[in-house]
């Protein structure tokens, strides 16, 4: 393809594969250009995608990838108590990932964009500078591709963030190093609630999730920061399985179907994401909650608003960075604060003993914590000020910044 | 400093029963030496400096130091 509207995307997650749609929306020519054959295998994900929040309503969840509605979630504190935030109608659901990433590149070849599978890119081609094309290797051969814009919707970890310099290495705590089971023959308390564990024993600097996929199946998984356990993430989790009695109850009976590994970008997206002609999204920006580590819904949002400013671009013959970076602007108007309080409630997380944590879900244990009255709302803090414990208190502040509580 | 110019004598090894092609190695290796595929990881020796950076974030124990 050699027309002077075309855009590359490489990687056809989901952050590609709206990234694409967005694009031929406005009229550009797109190939998405993806290293496997199969996207979206081996799953490496909990399957957890929310239906509410900014811009989220915006993007199609393909109707054939849902398991089962969920109405939000259950966090256990080390010493096992229980905090609720949920709702009366579901808010979310637990997907099918196979059946996510392969639907969305689906439709995305269906709006008009070429697919090349089994294509690795492995560099960038520029002209004076400005990026303008990839090199593939592709059946045993290294091949040009020509492009207006370059989109680096490569994941974690993207060879795109790397050759534009947006990002390098990543330091072992900006990631979550993860393992999960899929599991069948479990006796879920909540199946329509994804339930979390903490501890510091349990899961250094990270969680414990339990999704329920209907029929008694499950998500079982964990993971930790990056240098922050003894153990491996697989080991901390067999320990779970056989030790906690979160488990006992509920999986006891369990049977293990699948094993997965994943890498998380915790540390909140890339200071910038566009040089001239390229441009990040998806985990390849950090597009990912740094303390659920949700990442679907962001790299589908952001890949929108990316698919949209660089189609323009294109059509308007402008694609130096200071164009591009309308991208930028308008996905961190969205998603901005949301990341960078998290990523400071999460690092008051990383110091905050498990005592306290016990102290705070003992405040705030009771009725759902979502959509609190006012007056309630007032109560729980005001016993957590009574407390006159520093550090729980900060935390609450910070929690309700983020309006948890 | 060795005469190949590597600050170590070993280099990272995978074990491809085990590695589930994460990458979460690939993404901490200072020296951009894990190449991933789609079925398999390679170490690049010429690039190893044997840090072991990678070891700390395996999830599975699939990667380890070895002497080169
Ligand atoms: C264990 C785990 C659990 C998770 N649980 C959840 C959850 O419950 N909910 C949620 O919302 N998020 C979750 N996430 C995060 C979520 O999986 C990611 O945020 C999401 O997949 C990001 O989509 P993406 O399109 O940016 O990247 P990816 O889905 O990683 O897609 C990137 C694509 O790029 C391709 N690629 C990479 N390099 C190249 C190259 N050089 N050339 C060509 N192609 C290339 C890859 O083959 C891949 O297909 C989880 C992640 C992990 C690891
Ligand atoms: S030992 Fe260091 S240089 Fe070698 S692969 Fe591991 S992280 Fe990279
Ligand atoms: S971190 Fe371990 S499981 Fe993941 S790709 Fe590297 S060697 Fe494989």
């Amino acid at each position: 393809m050699s027309s002077d509207n075309h855009i590359i995307i490489v990687g056809g997650g989901p952050a590609g594969s709206a990234t694409a749609l967005a694009a031929r929306r406005e009229g550009a020519e797109v190939t998405i250009v993806d290293r496997k054959t199969h996207v979206g295998i081996p799953v490496q994900c909990g399957e957890a995608i929310g239906k509410t929040g900014p811009g989220i309503a915006e993007i199609e969840i393909p109707e054939e990838s849902i398991r089962v509605p969920i109405r939000g979630f259950r966090v256990y504190s080390p010493a096992l108590i229980s905090v609720d935030f949920a709702e009366k109608e579901p808010s979310g659901y637990i997907i099918d990932r196979r059946v996510f990433d392969k639907e969305l590149l689906a439709r995305a070849a269906e709006s008009g964009s070429d697919v090349l599978l089994g294509a690795k890119v492995i560099d960038l081609t520029r002209t004076k500078g400005l990026v303008d094309g990839v090199v593939v290797r592709h059946n045993g051969a290294r091949k040009k591709i020509k492009a207006k814009v370059v989109i680096g919707a490569d994941g974690v970890n993207s060879e795109i963030a790397r050759l534009t310099g947006l990002r390098r290495s990543f330091k072992p705590a900006d990631i979550d190093s993860c393992f999960g089971y899929e599991m069948v023959n479990c006796d879920l308390e909540f199946p329509d609630l994804m339930e979390f564990l903490l501890g510091s024993n349990l899961c250094p600097r990270g969680y414990i999730w339990i999704f329920p996929k209907g029929e008694g199946r499950a998500n079982v998984g964990i993971g930790i920061g990056g240098g922050f356990g003894v153990y491996t993430a697989q080991q901390y989790l067999d320990n779970f399985l056989k030790n906690n009695e979160i488990a006992k109850r509920q999986l006891a009976r369990a049977k293990i179907v699948e094993c997965r590994v994943g890498a998380l970008p915790v540390c909140g997206p890339n200071e910038q994401n566009v040089v001239d002609g390229a441009l990040l999204v998806g985990d390849a920006a950090g597009h990912v909650h740094p303390i659920t580590g949700g990442g679907m819904g962001y790299a589908m949002v952001c890949g929108s608003i990316a698919g949209q400013v660089a189609a323009q671009c294109v059509a308007k013959g402008d694609v130096s960075a200071a164009r591009l970076q309308e991208y930028e602007t308008r996905w961190r108007k969205r998603y901005g604060d949301e990341f960078a309080q998290s990523l400071k409630l999460r690092d008051l997380l990383i110091e905050t003993e498990d005592e306290t944590l016990d102290k705070l879900a003992k405040i705030v244990t009771g009725d759902s914590v979502v959509k609190l009255a006012a007056a309630r709302k007032i109560k729980i803090f005001a016993k957590a000020v009574a407390t006159r414990d520093r550090k729980l208190i900060t935390l609450m502040r910070e929690l309700r910044k983020l309006k948890m509580v | 400093m060795s005469p190949s110019g590597k600050t170590s004598n070993k280099l990272a090894k995978v074990n491809g029963e085990i590695c589930g092609i994460c990458q979460a190695c690939a993404t901490v290796c200072p020296k951009n030496a894990i190449d991933v595929f789609e079925h398999y990881i390679v170490i690049l020796p010429d690039k190893c400096n044997g840090c072991g950076t990678c070891t700390k974030v395996c999830p599975v124990e699939a990667i380890e130091l070895v002497e080169r």
